[in-house]
């Protein structure tokens, strides 16, 4: 990876929380290994390896980071994306645009990490395309600071053609939240598609989290999993809405919102949506609001648990 | 040292759950509660436990002498009392390691993790599965045997050990007993089956929420196959014991 000198010393800081955060910078720093590393609003590292093409580039304050995988590739390690700010206030807004070349097979490692955030905004935007028979795994990590100053607004847009095959994780559950507003949306475009998004989230104190998940099935025997999964305490708050779309036959959409709340301040809240055109088609859902299971609970307790630390044990798992 | 309830009684919707009951569990013997479903016999281990919605009950417990009425149920499995349910709970997302150490609360030798695992059956490649779905009741159940005896409490009460084991692992159980004893526990299982009474030193027979007859575990055995396993006369007690 080729770092410029002026920004050597934040890269290593960077680095050093990408770390802390839960990533592996040898990972990171190998050459065989695709891996961008942005700073706020500076691209300090970038590494392509062969089949991957990953360039950057700002446009009104905007970095936009478009990644090409050709057709037939397969990637066998992830593509490391480390993107954070050492900044206590500011703003960084980022654009990834990610084309997948047909029976293609990627998966991508996200950590953003903001732990010093008094004020500070990540704005993200993330749009793939995968062709035909492409497969996707896109798992990104949250890490915010502890006085809640982070604001993420971040969205995911997913188009999918025929076979195609993407699946999504999104946690946020080591550290606060601050304000998170994450928005997905899945179009599957082509026959057969699939599509699996996924967001847990661990709040605390007065975080506030919106989660908007859209899932349109346009295409025929395409088919869709939206699953949330938000453990709010204090006085926070979360709402969840899940939509799908049956706009086709024999589509088949599940969605998921399940909310566990330990507290008499909290405010959370789901919606889900459905809506279907066609007879053979089939859509779900199911969704809970509540405590903690309670024989879970007592189960712990009988092994000499606190309330507090049975609630732990079992969110860990939920959150996982 | 015992196990001593005084006098307990539950009442739900103006009927008696658990009638005027008074046991004493001494330390390193094994008992067994015995009887037909729906009398009672999981209530006064709950009841023991402390758990929700079985605290507000009549008459006092004792645990080694201390009253442990008002603790609880953490506190009452810090002094050493812990439970095995019927039908244990699912912990999606949670692994068996993690379960077993309490989360790395419990500092395990890897070496003994395996070996409980061994003694109920079941291999160190449970460790890492999680405890959901894709696990059956029965290794459910084999995995919160191997927990007890990861514990080694004071007082290990076993909800029917057996449920969802097949019958062949008889042996397995009386294995846990042994080694349960072994360690100075005082087992207390609830059951209604006669092989696995037949495990313990002294046996209570329970009808109606109340304690009919106590005794060496064959003649209570005997008395429950004879007058309760055909008896149509559930939860009326003084029939049945008049025969």
């Amino acid at each position: 990876m080729n770092i410029s000198p002026d920004y050597s010393r934040e890269f290593q800081r960077i680095v050093e929380i990408y770390e802390k955060a839960g990533g592996n910078a040898t990972d990171l720093l190998k050459g065989d290994v695709a891996s961008i590393i942005v700073s706020g609003q500076k691209v300090l590292g970038l590494n392509n390896v062969r089949g991957v093409s990953m360039e950057s580039f700002s446009k009104d304050d905007v970095v936009i980071v478009k990644i090409n995988v050709g057709d037939r590739v397969h990637i066998p390690s992830p593509t490391h994306l480390c993107v954070g700010a050492l900044d206590k206030v500011g703003e960084q807004r980022i654009r990834f645009e990610i084309e997948v070349g047909e029976e293609s097979e990627i998966s991508f490692l996200s950590h953003c990490s903001f732990p010093f955030a008094d004020d500070f905004a990540h704005i993200m935007e993330a749009v793939f395309h995968l062709r035909k028979g492409a497969k996707v795994f896109y798992e990104d990590h949250h890490f915010h600071s502890d006085s809640g100053g982070t604001k993420v607004r971040t969205s995911y847009s997913v188009i999918l053609d025929t076979k195609s095959h993407f699946e999504n994780r999104f946690y946020l559950t080591r550290t606060r939240v601050g304000r998170l507003e994450l928005d997905m949306e899945s179009h599957n475009n082509g026959e057969g598609s699939v599509v699996h998004l996924e967001t847990k989230v661990y709040e605390r104190a007065d975080d506030r989290v919106e989660v908007r998940e859209k899932l349109y099935l346009n295409a025929p025997e395409s088919s869709g999993i939206l699953k949330t999964a938000i453990f709010a305490t204090d006085s926070s708050y979360a709402n969840v809405v899940n939509e799908a779309y049956g706009n086709a036959p024999h589509v088949r959409g599940h969605v998921e919102c399940r909310e566990i709340v330990k507290g008499d301040e909290v405010q959370v809240g789901t919606i889900p949506v459905l809506r279907m055109r066609y007879d053979t088609s089939e859509l779900t859902h199911e969704a809970s609001i509540g405590r903690v299971n309670a024989k879970q609970l007592q189960t712990l307790m009988a092994k000499g648990l606190t309330e507090d630390e049975a609630t732990e044990l079992i969110v860990k798992g939920m959150l996982r | 040292m015992a196990l001593v309830l005084d006098s307990i009684s539950l009442r739900r919707n103006n009927s008696w759950i658990v009638r005027n009951v008074t046991l004493r569990f001494d330390r390193g013997k094994a008992y067994a509660i015995l009887g037909n479903n729906g009398v009672g016999k999981t209530t006064i281990v709950n009841m023991i436990m402390g758990l929700e919605g079985y605290r507000e009950h009549e008459g006092r417990i004792f645990l080694d002498g201390e009253d442990i009425t008002a603790l609880p149920v953490h506190q009452r499995a810090r002094k050493g009392i812990t439970l095995l349910w019927q039908e244990p709970a699912r912990f999606q997302g949670l692994r068996v390691i993690e379960y077993l150490t309490l989360g790395g609360k419990l500092a395990v030798n890897p070496r003994i993790l395996e070996d409980v695992l061994k003694a109920v059956g079941l291999n160190a490649s449970y460790l890492e599965r999680e405890i959901d779905e894709s696990l059956s009741g029965g290794e459910r159940k084999r995995i919160e045997l191997a927990s007890v005896l990861l514990l080694k409490p004071r007082y290990a009460m076993l909800d029917e050990p057996d449920s969802g084991i097949d019958l062949m692992s008889t042996e397995m159980i009386r294995d846990v007993f042994h080694r349960l004893k072994a360690a100075g526990s005082t087992v207390i299982a609830v059951t209604h089956r006669e092989e696995i009474a037949l495990l313990t030193d002294k046996a209570f027979l329970v009808c109606s929420g109340m304690v009919i007859k106590e005794g060496l575990p064959m003649e209570v055995c005997e008395y429950y196959k004879t007058l309760c396993d055909w008896c149509d006369h559930v939860n009326k007690p003084e029939e049945a014991r008049m025969g």
